[in-house]
């Protein structure tokens, strides 16, 4: 076994890509560790004949133009991250076979606006109000920044008196609060499934960031799937120096007396001043370390959280080119409720979730399959308990029989016939899922976001929270929430303050 | 500014209550330990064991040379009950052969509801001429240990796909697969039709004759029909798999193609095939096999073969320094070396070898590149169907 590292971090999904990157970039001997063969858990790709799909990424938020950067362009950038990714022209489309409803919807606020307008005449009014509440949390955001989470009370009651009112309430309470049209908040609230949670259990804060970003920024895809931006990160950690170890499930995370001090593997121990985990607390603290070294507030915490939805997905190569079929949409949400509470519940049964997304990766991303060809994909989410009942031997015609009623869903709704020209299909389920990604219930987004829990509850929380010193976790069960700029977000928070964590350590010992 | 004062019922100090919440809902919560699993991770486990600890029940000799093998879970070992499969998969059997550790992919002849009573059957021909295969045959006995992975592979029906009708093309030992193709069909687990056409050099050689006969005369679904290459037969058709052959027995509705076989009945038959213009969706393919004469390809530089090479092989935190030489895959030097790298499906596909080169040249068939766009890009390959073209320094998975 090699010497001690600096660092090392365990699972290379979007957190523990990002985190490795920025400590090999700062100069910190990092050891990046992945159980699977390939690096980004979600941000990866798979081939079926001719096609590569896409197995998860929507639409990344934050990422915007050159001249226009957002955040996450900002963070790529100072990796020195290579890439060439294409925006979304709009933002989505939504139709409610309950109530007819079947708009586009642009991205762009003034246009989202003035869409808005024409879909629900009278809703103008409040969408004003809306996005003059998004700006108070945008603004209010930019200042806790700032401050790196220490804010003055007086600054943020006098300046950032919204927020404040508006950081403990519901998107459902601010929605009725501002007296926006049911159907307006239908439309508006279209994203809820990017967050698992809907209207009722959702924060306003967090909805209002993450639609603006949407909205300004546009949105963004890679041009070779997301796997080709795992391997772009993963670039720089090793022009960084750094270690990779694929196919090397860490087995333990080795703790004594309150501190991380390594991993176990079954090839053996290796031993880092920090270690960061992209794994989610519930497996580090349930199996991975020693019951005697977990501290009481880990396993409360955990136990009072809920492990997030799953999802199903069919990934389906056709035969016909969008024009051929008249596809014009990249993605369609296509629900038969107007209610993001009700679809929501609908999520722990197998026979009554008719909620789903239809993308096509054609219209995003011209070119992504061979001419005469196009690429789509249902997802629809699913609580992972909603799946425990079903035998092995009755498992394929499930997900086969779910797969058909999709397809037959937005056959109907669009008018667009897809089922005679099927190529390939692939099939995804929470099992699919616990399989690649190893999350408990196959999770794909981490912990539940609800109002305790929601990334402000997370992100204040932070650093009490923190039990084990020298183990820093990442990721979309972390603080940042889950969705890929979030959790690239994290990797980067998580990295650097590995880097400061040593620095300081380091600083004292001289 | 618009009107803000529906907004007074909200607590103006409501971001100084998140955390006070927050530490409610958890103080509240159990310190119970957590679960270490969960009934979605045991179904995933069921249907994707990472390992199979299996025990040869019974071994059955065939004509041609051929034998199958009726595999059960070895309890002791841990492994309690089989993977369920879908028929046409494979299991990638791991082998020791003289000190290194060898993995090949056979395909399960028996049906999926034999996996529920607890067994497998896999069948191995010598004439495959792999050394594996000659491996199984004069060493495996009764009672002994077989280490295999879950069940993998796409040579599957899918009802959503694939037509209703199906035309197997087999060969070889390209005719395990269909065996259980076949049985599933008769025991229900799936719903289609099979006419197979089945290559064979001699009416005395065909494998699996008896059982093919019992399925056809059980089930009006399935249809067999033997093609002999080196005999003329009454009941026969002689010859080979053509174009010709093909429509003679394909039904005047869809239908799609399912080919496995040897390397050599895919070259010729994909000049057939495309005689016959059928739409990409109606032709599936098993996977090619292992990848050999790399110089039989177009693109292949003419002054390369005869070479051998240095291979450096980082794993993990270790270094190995073998020979490659330019006629053979970097996987099978590696394995020579006794390195030990993953390997499923030695055809280029399911990248579970994928790599990283750090440094060389390398060359690639088409055919069996089976790389992601990025790969490329990025320095990635995947050493089973990778030829060096110079010295070559890789970083490996683990396995």
């Amino acid at each position: 076994m090699p010497e001690k590292y600096d660092v090392i971090v365990v699972g290379a999904g979007n957190g523990g890509l990002v985190a490795a990157a920025t400590t090999a970039k700062a100069g910190l001997k990092t050891l990046l560790i992945e159980k699977h063969n390939l690096p980004g858990g979600s941000a990866t790709s798979f081939r079926r004949g001719r096609f590569e799909f896409e197995p998860s990424l929507h639409e990344m938020a934050g990422y915007g133009s050159s001249e226009d950067p957002g955040d996450l362009r900002e963070l790529f950038d100072s990796l020195g991250v290579n890439l060439e990714l294409v925006a979304i022209k709009d933002a989505y489309r939504i139709i409610d076979t309950s109530n007819g409803l079947d708009v586009t919807m642009p991205a762009g606020r003034d246009n989202y606006i003035a869409k808005m307008e024409e879909t629900v005449p009278g809703s103008k009014e409040s969408m004003l109000k809306y996005f003059e509440l998004t700006d108070d949390c945008i603004r209010a955001l930019d200042y806790l920044t700032l401050m790196k989470g220490n804010p003055d009370l007086g600054v943020l009651m006098g300046e950032h008196a919204h927020f404040m009112k508006l950081a403990n309430a519901t998107l459902q309470e601010v929605l009725d609060l501002i007296e926006m049209p049911k159907l307006a908040q239908q439309v508006l609230t279209n994203y809820w499934s990017y967050l698992g949670s809907p209207t009722e259990m959702c924060d306003f804060f967090i909805y209002a960031i993450m639609l603006d970003r949407y909205l300004r920024y546009h949105a963004y895809i890679p041009k070779d799937r997301s796997h080709e931006m795992s391997l772009a990160i993963e670039k720089v950690i090793r022009d960084g120096g750094g270690d990779i170890w694929y196919n090397c499930p860490v087995t333990r995370i080795l703790i004594e007396d309150g501190v991380a001090k390594g991993v176990a593997t079954e090839f053996g121990e290796v031993y880092a001043d920090q270690i960061i985990s992209n794994v989610i607390p519930h497996k580090i603290f349930g199996v991975m370390a020693d019951s005697a070294a977990v501290p009481e507030a880990e396993l409360k915490r955990a136990n009072a959280r809920t492990i997030g939805c799953s999802a199903f997905c069919v990934y389906i190569g056709l035969n016909k080119s969008p024009e051929e079929l008249g596809i014009t949409d990249y993605s369609v949400f296509i629900s038969d409720s107007d209610d993001s509470n009700k679809q929501f519940e609908q999520m722990g049964s197998l026979e009554d979730n008719n909620f789903m997304v239809m993308n096509c990766l054609n219209n995003g991303n011209p070119g992504c399959s061979p001419e005469g060809t196009s690429m789509l994909w249902v997802t629809q989410l699913y609580n992972g308990d909603s799946w425990c009942d079903i035998k092995p031997e009755d498992y394929k015609k499930v997900k086969n029989d779910i797969a058909k009623k999709t397809i037959k869903i937005y056959e109907e709704t669009l008018g667009i016939k897809i089922s005679d020209c099927i190529e390939e299909i692939s099939v995804a389920t929470p099992v699919t899922f616990a399989r690649y990604l190893g999350t408990p219930k196959g999770t794909i987004y981490g912990y539940q976001n609800q109002m305790w829990d929601t990334m402000l509850a997370r992100t204040m929380n932070r650093v009490p929270e923190e039990t084990i010193k020298g183990l820093i976790f990442c990721g979309g069960h972390s603080f940042m929430i889950h969705g890929y700029s979030s959790t690239y977000k994290s990797g980067s928070r998580a990295g650097s303050q590995a880097v400061a964590a040593l620095a300081a350590m380091r600083g004292e010992q001289l | 500014m618009s009107d803000m004062a529906n907004l007074e019922s909200l607590n103006p100090m409501g971001l100084l209550m998140i955390t006070p919440t927050r530490m409610d809902k958890i103080e509240a919560a159990p310190n119970t330990p957590l679960a270490s699993t969960d009934p979605i991770t045991e179904l995933k486990n069921a249907l994707h064991p990472l390992v199979q600890y299996l025990i040869i029940e019974r071994i059955i000799d065939h004509v041609d040379d051929a034998r199958s093998y009726v595999l059960v879970p070895d309890v002791a070992k841990g492994t309690e009950s089989l993977a369920y499969f879908s028929a046409g998969q494979y299991l990638s059997i791991s082998l020791a052969i003289d000190g290194a550790t060898v993995s090949k992919p056979y395909s399960i002849s028996s049906a999926p509801v034999g996996a529920l009573k607890g067994a497998y059957t896999i069948t191995v021909k010598r004439s495959d001429g792999g050394f594996a295969s000659c491996y199984i045959l004069d060493n495996w006995k009764e009672g002994d240990s077989v280490v295999a992975s879950g069940p993998e592979g796409l040579f599957t029906y899918e009802g959503i796909r694939d037509a209703k009708q199906v035309i197997g093309l087999a060969g070889g030992s390209g005719i395990t697969p269909f065996l259980s193709l076949a049985r599933a069909v008769v025991s229900g687990t799936e719903d289609f039709c099979l006419t197979l056409l089945y290559g064979s050099r001699t009416s005395a050689g065909i494998l699996f004759k008896d059982e093919f006969d019992a399925l056809e005369a059980a089930c009006a679904k399935i249809k067999v029909v033997h093609i002999l290459s080196d005999e003329e037969a009454e009941g026969y058709e002689q010859g080979f798999i053509t174009a010709e052959l093909i429509k003679k027995y394909a039904p005047a509705e869809d239908y799609s193609l399912f080919i496995c076989g040897p390397q050599a009945m895919y070259n010729f038959l994909d000049a057939e095939i495309e005689k016959l213009d059928l739409p990409h969706k109606f032709i599936r393919h098993e996977l090619f096999g292992e990848v050999k004469n790399p110089e039989k390809n177009a693109d292949y530089p003419a002054d390369a073969l005869g070479y051998e090479y240095k291979l450096v092989v980082n794993i993990r935190d270790e270094k190995v320094e073998t020979r490659c030489a330019a006629s053979e895959t970097l996987m099978v030097a590696m394995e020579r070396a006794k390195v030990p790298v993953p390997t499923q499906c030695r055809s280029g596909e399911c990248g579970f070898c994928h790599s990283y080169l750090i440094s060389g040249d390398v060359y690639m068939p088409a055919s069996a590149d089976g790389r992601r766009l990025a790969d490329s890009r990025y320095g990635y390959i995947h050493p089973c169907s990778t030829f060096p073209l110079s010295d070559v320094e890789l970083e490996v998975p683990s396995k």
